[in-house]
């Protein structure tokens, strides 16, 4: 059997950010992605949160092709015939050093898999491995068509599905409940037409969150990003309650129904769909992580879990770009000690533990459960609406006062059992 | 027998969009064309028939990563590759792409077969073929669906519209190859790991001793064809829909001429 030091299975970010490492420390290393090209099958939103991973890899994230720095953060709560937005702006969320970008990920792939090619490494793309060969245990190599490769270590960077690292017993089988349905359109628009309609500055970004009537009270959410030239429009709808659902509506046309809605219509408008894909997204949290390395193998990124839905802050990327990071360290280690067992590769799980990745996963380890309650997506939307909404109705009617009319409303809708439970159980999250 | 075998990346077709009547190429990756990989193809099949080498050309023009994209060819078979990458060549002409081949050939050196495919995938002119061979004085065969050699000589078969030309040339020889000439193997992950210790090398034009082209010809406009629609809906039954919809066919010339 041919053998490589170095296998990486997935050119996703995770992928190509351990081999971007393991490359640049001369380690033999050979990606192999499944698609056209790295980025080609991803559907990701997507907001890259870049502070986190600055200190990885620095000079790389000089030339990011990123669209735009977010300069405004957006959440709409859709309720009956009325909405509510707040709007959270600050100087620093873009300024000098920004601290996140909206990014389209086939762009944003292909650079970093050129970055990677130039470090020495090699990415080959529409090759789909079928199987990790696995001896004693040992992960020893990949087959892909009829050819076997032999490597010391193999790093599972799959992405969600986990097809061949459950195969191979290294990771439980996706379930359902643990995920949620993307969806995602990338409709063009005027740069000039992006900045009038979200109020930016000449190259400044927005990210939106929607949540409420737009998923029919199911788990998710809509989500829009600006980018240079168009926008990412999708919505994220748990997978159980989807299932659950017995009127007949499909997933997809929970999208083409949001973009009708009279809040989205006129901020698309004019735009033309360049771009339509879908893709399932783990929500299980830090209880959904398997072990993170055994014998000759490490998992990152997504097959690994790490992704964090917190409501209004979607995270992967950064954490799938820091577990490549620190799964390519761990892999220089092992080399170093000549010792692949998982004994030999225990440094990356540590290294997790130690850094933002798994912290904030295990911070957030109450989400998941918590996001499960549907008033989160049906009653809280409405009310809150219903109450501002009162708030600024004037009819013929001699109007209550202020303070009465928000008592009101908080009396109705935020104050029994149901609501105390829930507040209750936000202290955890 | 030494084949050389020219090959152009193209911009991926399948993802090329249309904005403004224009083609959107930015972020979309290069190919090997379709066309170039049946010629490939026949020329690892002559090779395994007959033996020597087989070398895959390829003019980068405006694709940077051209030396990294031609490493399918080499994956697919050849033996070698050379590349020529020149700032120069950015947007050239049919003529200077055939001048700037023509005089890698004759670097290259040992050459019996020349191959290309019938067109490119994006442009899909037609010319290089012939233009090169001209240049190099070679005997031609256009839209090859097969290819043979044997005794110093290439037989070639063309599908005309009733029927199917049989023609026969000395080598060294030019040939342009259509479609269905074969079906080109897609290489496997230890065909790509071999291909990565193949000789590669990337020439500029000084290396072939040729200054910066002036073109002759200047693309003026390249825009998607615009059609202004007539807009007219027929009204009433199905019938009598029809009917006006064939009257309007009939009065336009569609139809009846
Ligand atoms: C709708 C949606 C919106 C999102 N929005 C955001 C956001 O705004 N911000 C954020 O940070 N994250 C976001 N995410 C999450 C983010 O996309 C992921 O966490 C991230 O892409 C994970 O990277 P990865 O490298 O682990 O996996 P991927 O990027 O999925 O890469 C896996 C790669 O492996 C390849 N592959 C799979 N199987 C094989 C095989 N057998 N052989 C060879 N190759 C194979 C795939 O083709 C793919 O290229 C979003 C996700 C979705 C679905």
């Amino acid at each position: 059997m041919e053998q490589v030091e170095c296998i990486i299975v997935g050119g996703g970010l995770a992928g190509l950010s351990a081999a971007y490492g393991l490359a640049s420390a001369g380690v033999e290393v050979m990606v192999l992605e499944r698609g056209d090209y790295s980025g080609a099958k991803n559907v990701t939103g997507g907001r890259l949160y870049v502070k986190p991973i600055r200190g990885f890899y620095p000079e790389l994230w000089e030339e990011l092709p990123y669209e735009r720095p977010i300069a405004r953060e957006l959440v709409t709560m859709m309720g009956d015939g009325a909405h509510t937005t707040i709007e959270i702006a600050s100087d620093r969320f873009a300024g000098a050093k920004p601290q996140s970008y909206t990014v389209l990920r086939a762009k944003l792939d292909q650079w970093l898999a050129e970055k990677v090619t130039e470090k020495g490494a090699m990415v080959v793309p529409n090759m789909k491995v079928d199987e990790l060969l696995r001896k004693d245990g040992r992960v020893i190599g990949i087959r892909a068509g009829g050819d076997e490769i032999g490597a010391q270590v193999v790093i599972v960077a799959e992405g969600v599905l986990r097809l061949l690292s459950s195969e191979a017993g290294l990771a439980a089988e996706p379930q359902a409940k643990h995920h949620a349905l993307g969806y995602k359109e990338v409709i063009e628009l005027p740069s000039g037409v992006i900045e009038d309609r979200w109020h930016l500055n000449p190259g400044e970004g927005a990210a939106q969150f929607f949540m409420g009537a737009c998923t029919k009270g199911m788990m998710g959410g809509g989500f829009l990003y600006t980018n240079k030239e168009s926008i990412s429009l999708g919505m994220v709808v748990g997978m159980e309650d989807m299932r659950r659902r017995r009127d007949g509506t499909e997933s997809w046309q929970l999208l083409d129904e949001f973009k009708e809605l009279p809040q989205i219509k006129p901020l698309v408008a004019g735009g033309v769909v360049a771009e339509y894909s879908a893709h399932s997204v783990p929500e299980g949290g830090i209880s959904q992580v398997p072990k993170l390395a055994g014998d000759g193998y490490l998992v990152a990124g997504d097959t690994a879990g790490l992704s964090l839905n917190a409501l209004v802050t979607v995270r992967g990327m950064d954490f799938a770009i820091a577990s490549g990071y620190f799964a390519a360290e761990a892999v220089k280690r092992a080399k170093k000690a000549g010792d692949f067992t998982a004994a030999g590769l225990a440094s990356y799980e540590a290294s997790l533990r130690n850094s933002f990745v798994l912290k904030d996963l295990e911070t957030a380890r109450a989400i998941p459960g918590f996001m499960e309650n549907p008033r989160l997506f049906t009653h809280y939307p409405v009310a809150v609406s219903r109450l501002l909404e009162s708030i600024y109705t004037i009819d013929e009617r001699p109007q209550a006062g202020l303070f009465k009319k928000a008592w009101r409303g908080l009396r109705r809708d935020f104050m029994n059992v149901a609501t105390v439970k829930d507040a209750w159980s936000m202290r955890k999250i | 027998m030494d084949i050389v075998v020219c090959v152009k990346t193209n911009p991926d077709l399948q993802m090329v969009r249309i904005k403004n009547r224009e083609a959107v190429t930015e972020a979309v990756p290069y190919k090997i064309g379709d066309l170039e990989k049946n010629a490939l193809q026949a020329a690892v099949d002559l090779r395994a028939a007959a033996g020597g080498k087989v070398t895959a050309l390829c003019l980068a023009e405006s694709n940077r990563k051209a030396a990294e994209d031609i490493k399918v060819a080499l994956a697919m078979g050849a033996d070698e590759a050379v590349v020529i990458d020149d700032p120069a060549l950015a947007a050239p002409d049919q003529a200077a792409i055939a001048a700037v081949l023509a005089a890698a050939v004759k670097k290259i050196g040992a050459c019996d077969l020349l191959l290309f495919g019938e067109g490119s995938s994006d442009n899909y002119t037609g010319q290089v073929g012939a233009r090169v061979a001209e240049l190099l004085g070679l005997p031609q065969i256009g839209y090859a669906r097969k290819v043979e050699a044997a005794d110093g000589a290439v037989r070639c078969e063309r599908s005309m519209d009733d029927m199917i030309e049989t023609l026969e040339a000395p080598l060294p020889a030019a040939v342009t190859v259509v479609s269905e000439i074969n079906e080109p193997t897609i290489p496997g992950l230890m065909q790509i790991m071999k291909a990565k210790s193949k000789p590669l090398q990337v020439w500029a034009l000084a290396d072939l001793g040729l200054g910066a082209p002036a073109p002759v010809r200047e693309i003026v406009s390249n825009l998607a064809e615009e059609q202004d629609r007539k807009n007219i809906l027929f009204e009433g039954t199905v019938a009598e829909q029809a009917d006006a919809f064939v009257n309007a066919l009939i009065k336009e010339g569609v139809l009846g001429r």
